[in-house]
């Protein structure tokens, strides 16, 4: 049984198909980076998953059962949404004692989970002074706080600095890599999960475009090259000649097929041409990314 | 049980509690102040308001206290309304997938906090009533007189008004509307079916109206008769009635709604 299982999920919103057809599981120990483009979707899933919104089709089980069916939700999952889910008024440890009181944890809990996030001394501080991070951070510690196994995530990098970016990152690896968690994470910005995730699904007008594991993603075999010379009218019938496949660019730059960079190098050496620029173009996961991503905005 | 204290602890971690708490003590001061200050005062040689050393004195005063009633319905339609105002039901509903429970406990937790705020007003109204019946040379009825029907029927209400309040609330999920509501239909609609006699019979079984069977007393203040009103255990169950459907309908409609 998979920790998260999603199966032909879909909801529409009035005529718009916000969710179409998604499967997709998660397993216990590895993090899986859910992307794409702003309005994709992916915040739909998660809240289908998590029994906020019901689903029009399709299921979406945590640990086997529908979220509004686990006995105790607070021990099995921990949810980030929105970091505005707070009331303006109330001090970050009374948010937390009142998940514990409703939740029928200790009452130590709260002070526990605040230490985890850094916001212990912050505790009696209303959350209307809270920065967004600080937000994201207290939201982090009500997910925390019943020892879940399974932790879904909205956006969590959204408002954080460059350091509390780092944080989460190391934050999410030793949940999912030491506590053996499975963790499900959404972005719009791939930078932000790709040094950590191990799992990528990517979604793009409700319906999956590609998942896989990051390694299959990312592989960077048929990348081209971009090739930038001073003569690019010598070297590019030479490159065809090595058995590449080139394409001009409008910036004067060759985009090259076929070859490997270090038999570009030769080809450049054999022709006493001046190279300016050599490098591997995107990975397919950024190429895919990046296209989607383009096409909606 | 645990849900209800999560209720309270949410109510009672935020400032709106003693602000309406303020609002409803000064309110009530007014016109407590006004109902000694008037006591027996005569126009044209009939008596107005009667005067401090009767009976009909302490009962016309305790009963004003019930007009704190409409402060609590619109406490309670805050605790519902505030979670969908800051969307503090996203965390509420993962803590409590079974939305109706919700509901449940903040019905529960409305009960204590109705009669804390009863209390509260009982105590305040004692401050002024009893020193003005005392130095008046009147005789504090305390046990008698139709007193005890009329501080159980007013903490009853109080109980009562916020649970109604916590109905519409959870009905109507915005908070402005929730308010305006309750006022428009507290201030308006209900002294309008409860003052014309054509319309007393749809009055008898508004909150207001049930809320007034509860304290009547049988003192007549001004022209307005009321005979139309149902006994005072049909009163509450009315008032009840109210809270329970309100309840019902909200969580069987607006409260399955999508959380997004």
């Amino acid at each position: 049984m998979s920790a998260i299982e999603i199966s032909q999920l879909a909801k529409s919103f009035g005529p718009v198909k916000a969710v179409d057809g998604v499967s997709f599981t998660v397993e216990a120990g590895t993090i899986t980076g859910y992307l794409g483009p702003n309005g994709a979707g992916k915040t739909t899933t998660l809240r289908c998953l998590l029994g906020l919104v019901t689903a029009d089709a399709g299921t979406a089980l945590v640990n086997g059962v529908p979220y509004p069916q686990l006995k105790q939700p607070l021990a099995a999952v921990g949810a980030v949404l929105e970091a505005t889910n707070f009331h303006p008024g109330r001090t970050a440890i009374n948010h937390l004692r009142i998940l514990c009181t409703a939740a029928g944890l200790p009452q130590q809990r709260a002070a526990e989970a605040l230490e985890q996030v850094g916001l212990a001394d912050v505790a009696s501080k209303r959350v209307s002074g809270f920065s967004m991070g600080m937000r994201q951070r207290l939201g982090l510690a009500g997910a925390l706080i019943g020892h879940p196994e399974v932790f879904i995530l909205d956006e969590p990098a959204n408002g954080l600095d460059p350091s509390g970016i780092q944080w989460l990152r190391g934050f999410l690896k030793h949940l999912a890599h030491e506590r053996g968690a499975a963790v499900l994470v959404s972005s719009h910005v791939l930078a932000e999960v790709e040094q950590t995730v191990d799992n990528v699904v990517i979604i793009a007008k409700g319906r999956l475009v590609r998942q896989g594991t990051l390694a299959e993603l990312t592989r960077n075999g048929d990348a081209p090259l971009r090739v930038r010379s001073l003569d690019p009218q010598t070297l590019g019938p030479a490159l065809e000649r090595a058995g590449g496949a080139v394409e001009p660019l409008d910036d004067g730059a060759l985009r090259v097929r076929g070859l490997a960079a270090e038999r570009v190098g030769e080809v450049v050496l054999a022709e006493q041409v001046v190279l300016t620029e050599l490098v591997q173009e995107r990975t397919d996961l950024q190429r895919v990314f990046l296209e989607l991503t383009e096409e909606t905005s | 049980m645990k849900l209800v204290r999560a209720e309270l602890l949410k109510l009672f971690t935020t400032h709106l509690w003693w602000i309406m708490l303020v609002v409803v003590l000064s309110y009530l001061t007014l016109s407590l102040g006004l109902v000694i200050g008037f006591a027996g005062l005569e126009q044209n040689g009939v008596s107005v308001f009667p005067a401090r050393d009767t009976p009909e004195f302490q009962r016309v005063a305790w009963e004003q206290s019930i007009s704190g009633s409409i402060l609590v319905a619109i406490l309670g339609a805050t605790m519902m309304t505030t979670e969908f105002r800051y969307q503090t039901i996203t965390s509420t509903f993962l803590t409590t997938p079974r939305r109706a429970r919700v509901v449940a406990a903040k019905l529960g937790a409305g009960v204590l906090v109705g009669l804390i705020f009863g209390l509260a007003i009982l105590v305040l109204f004692a401050v002024g009533i009893v020193p003005a019946v005392l130095l008046s040379g009147g005789d504090l009825l305390i046990t008698e007189g139709g007193i005890p029907r009329i501080l159980g029927g007013v903490l009853a209400a109080l109980v009562l008004y916020t649970l109604f309040g916590i109905g519409i609330g959870a009905l109507l999920r915005n908070q402005i509307a929730a308010i305006v509501t309750v006022a428009v239909w507290m201030f308006v609609l209900e002294p309008i079916v409860n003052a014309i006699p054509q319309l007393q019979v749809v009055g008898a079984w508004t909150p207001a109206g049930a809320a007034r069977s509860l304290t009547n007393s049988g003192v007549d203040v001004g022209q307005m008769g009321l005979d139309y009103l149902l006994p005072a255990w049909g009163g509450a169950l009315v008032l009840l009635g109210y809270a329970a459907v309100f309840g019902l309908l909200a969580s069987a409609t607006t409260l399955r709604r999508d959380i997004t």
